[in-house]
């Protein structure tokens, strides 16, 4: 079955092509042909035409690729040697490119980073890196790949302007394909959608694609410029149907379920990465953990499960310190899903996957959670859980963390790489556990899911608790910068 | 995140005079101390090697005195233990010519076993010592850099060594969330041989990911140039010479030791 079929487009110098989908529906397969790395390095079948500045890709090396992860991209231990080495590998003239590498580390805004070491670097900074080394040998074509799913909202932020300067300096040609739909609408001029079996859905102008085929994409599971709005408002309808509890910041947290007291911990001794943390997360209550890259969240995260021992205070998860009860009894008390399901998986087949460690008894219930989760055992039973998608491996994860029923959730990045079904999916599964008195944490990123999943909110900067936001969810207004007006 | 730290050199030391030696020339003179070590069994060589090898890179290299005694620690024990294993399960002690040193209880210690042994743990020495200040005093990018540029090793080799030795506390990382996860399923033996699948995979994966990184960054389309251009100067001949120098001295010592 081919991941994408029948995609015709031509993109003018200058322009910027947005790609829509679902998770797995072909958009990265569609990336990495355009960088001409298909079918060079992955092996597939490509046919048709595909030219870049009339030359093929594979052979002309004119197009710039930048990944979702800084990690895949970064070669050298230096920041100035990593931007030297796409000029390297096209025989730059030496002092020219001793020129380029800082004129392209400012156009970035990592101007004066040269020696620094790109692993010290925060999670925004090297990605921006990525492009600075990206953009040094001046690609006649950028294709972006999610380039802000890793990043904190002012690290995607920051990364996005720069792309609209480029837009409005119409110096760079770009095929861009982005989950913030809110960030990446406003800078398309051409909106290619894809469904999931990779078929073309429609493409032309952004207010042309949405005047035609709003509902198709919708059923498709592509999120729109206007869900953040969307979402809100079908939360709140939620709040007063029967049966669907949504988030209330009023609501009396039941009896605690999670408790750290003056909670410390750090991987050096002198540098601590949680600081004096003290919280209780009682039944029923649902905390979004935010705060930018590296400020401590997975860590809490994982100490209040003890996976991680404090090197000062106390955890007590109902009552018990939780780094010494046996993993049995852990496991029935809290569930964890990690920010990388890939670093989390055990087991060859996805069956044996959810299935791990768990008493027969619950095998039924991992049977539904998995139907609903969009994972049926009958397809997906027997397949590799590293052969999945990036979005139905994070479903995988959160089936494993979610199959026991807990009393805690620990969800770190629970909406990464999700579309609008996955999303939608995941809020109704965590409303009905929440409703019938688990309690939840989650890292995220995410501002929509911290307004539609979330009663409470807790900042982290640099592993102390921001004093301010201890409290209440933001509003829909103005917390997430609206698409509004700005489609054109 | 210490790990990270440790593979890390500092600036003081790459801006010293065995920092800026070329990586090329620390390789070759450790592979020709290190055969000329096979071929000596005296004790006073090595020693006088490894002190050789320590003074240039406390005075030449600026090494803290610190940084070599935490890299030395662990290999100086394991130097003596395996020089303590020699001396007790050599050969020599059932000899009945050789000459006995002690006794204890069954064991017969001679005299020709502790020489050997003694012998091998100042041979360990001298490697560790030399290792470390070769390490310590090196930058992986220069020494990838150096062995395509003076030693005509292929680009590929180099650069994708270079990125896997990038990628080593990553594994760390995934070895420590591979057991965690292990223990938040209900399964006991964090050291389950299962992780060492995991963690394979996840290299391999890391690996493959980072090789389509490095292509589309149009890496092995064609002829390389260099940023940082590496070549010999007049550091490389004051090292190496005096590199052979101490060669020799140590190499008379010992002859004169053993006459």
């Amino acid at each position: 079955m081919p991941a994408l079929r029948g995609v015709t487009f031509e993109l003018p110098p200058g322009d910027v092509l947005l790609v829509v989908g679902p998770s797995g529906s072909g958009k990265s397969t569609l990336a990495l042909a355009i960088a001409g790395l298909i079918p060079r390095d992955v092996p597939a079948t490509l046919t048709g035409r595909l030219t870049v500045d009339g030359q093929d890709p594979s052979t002309a090396a004119d197009v710039g690729l930048v990944f979702q992860d800084p990690s895949s991209q970064l070669v050298m231990e230096r920041v100035e040697d990593d931007v030297a080495f796409g000029l390297e590998n096209r025989a730059w003239d030496p002092a020219a490119m001793h020129e380029r590498v800082p004129t392209a580390l400012a156009q970035v805004g990592l101007d004066g980073f040269e020696r620094r070491r790109a692993r010290r670097l925060s999670g925004g900074q090297r990605q921006r890196l990525a492009l600075a080394g990206v953009l040094a040998p001046a690609p006649g074509l950028l294709v972006l790949d999610e380039p802000t799913a890793n990043l904190d909202p002012s690290g995607a932020t920051a990364f996005m302007a720069e792309l609209v300067r480029r837009r409005q300096a119409r110096d760079t040609t770009m095929v861009l394909i982005e989950h913030r739909v809110e960030l990446a609408w406003p800078l398309a001029d051409q909106v290619l959608a894809i469904d999931a079996t990779g078929a073309v859905i429609d493409i032309g102008p952004p207010a042309g694609v949405l005047a035609r085929s709003r509902a198709t994409m919708a059923t498709a599971g592509i999120w729109l410029p206007d869900d953040g709005l969307r979402t809100k408002r079908a939360g709140r309808r939620g709040g007063q149907a029967p049966g669907r509890t949504a988030p209330s910041a009023h609501a009396t947290p039941g009896p605690a379920v999670v408790t750290a007291t003056d909670l410390r911990f750090g991987y050096d001794r002198a540098d601590p990465v949680v600081r004096d943390v003290t919280l209780a997360i009682g039944a029923g209550e649902r905390v979004a953990l935010v705060g930018p890259n590296g400020s401590g969240k997975s860590t809490l995260a994982r100490l209040l499960v003890g996976l991680l021992r404090p090197a000062a205070g106390a955890v007590r998860l109902l009552g018990d310190d939780p780094a010494r009860l046996s993993p049995a009894a852990l496991a029935r008390r809290a569930g964890f899903v990690f920010q990388e399901p890939e670093r989390q998986f055990l087991a060859t087949t996805v069956l044996d996957e959810v299935r791990l460690g768990l008493p027969s008894a619950h095998h039924g219930a991992a049977e539904a959670l998995m139907e609903r989760l969009r994972l049926p055992l009958a397809t997906f039973g027997p397949r590799s859980p590293y052969r999945l998608s990036g979005g139905e491996q994070r479903r995988l994860s959160l089936a494993c963390g979610l199959v026991r029923d807990p009393a805690l959730l620990v969800l770190d990045e629970p909406t990464f790489g999700q579309d609008r079904l996955g999303y939608e999916g995941l809020l109704e599964i965590l409303n009905e556990r929440l409703a019938a008195g688990a309690a939840m944490l989650a890292a995220t990123h995410d501002q929509h899911f911290v307004r539609d999943a979330c009663s409470r909110v807790i900042e982290l900067d640099e592993g102390w608790i921001a004093p301010s936001a201890d409290g209440a969810v933001p509003s829909a207004d103005g917390a997430v910068p609206s698409a509004d007006g700005a489609v054109p | 995140m210490s790990l990270a730290a440790r593979l890390e050199v500092a600036d003081p030391q790459l801006d010293s005079l065995l920092g800026r030696v070329s990586p090329v020339l620390k390789v070759g003179i450790a592979l020709v101390w290190l055969v000329a070590l096979a071929f000596t069994t005296s004790v006073v060589a090595p020693l006088l090697l490894a002190a050789g090898a320590l003074a240039a890179g406390l005075v030449l290299g600026a090494v803290p005195l610190a940084a070599i005694g935490r890299t030395l620690a662990p290999l100086a024990v394991a130097a003596a233990a395996v020089g303590l294993s020699n001396a007790v399960f050599a050969a020599a002690n059932v000899d009945p010519e050789a000459t006995e040193l002690l006794t204890i209880g069954p064991l017969r210690i001679t005299v020709e076993a502790v020489a050997a042994g003694a012998a091998i743990a100042a041979r360990l020495t001298a490697i560790a010592s030399l290792g470390a200040v070769v390490t310590l005093t090196t930058d992986s990018t220069r020494l990838a850099d150096a062995l395509v540029q003076q030693a005509r090793v292929s680009p590929r080799f180099a650069y994708g060594a270079l990125a896997a030795y990038q990628a080593i506390p990553r594994f760390s990382e995934d070895l420590a969330t591979l057991r965690q996860a292990r223990r938040i399923r209900g399964l006991r033996g964090s050291w389950h041989p299962r992780l060492l699948l995991g963690l394979l995979v996840l290299a391999i994966r890391h690996g493959d990911r980072l090789a389509l990184g490095m292509d589309a960054r149009g890496f092995g389309l064609g002829q390389r140039s260099h940023y940082r251009v590496v070549r010999w100067g007049w550091r490389d001949v004051l090292v190496g010479g005096g590199s052979v120098a101490i060669l020799w001295l140590a190499m008379q010592a010992a002859g004169v030791a053993g006459r």
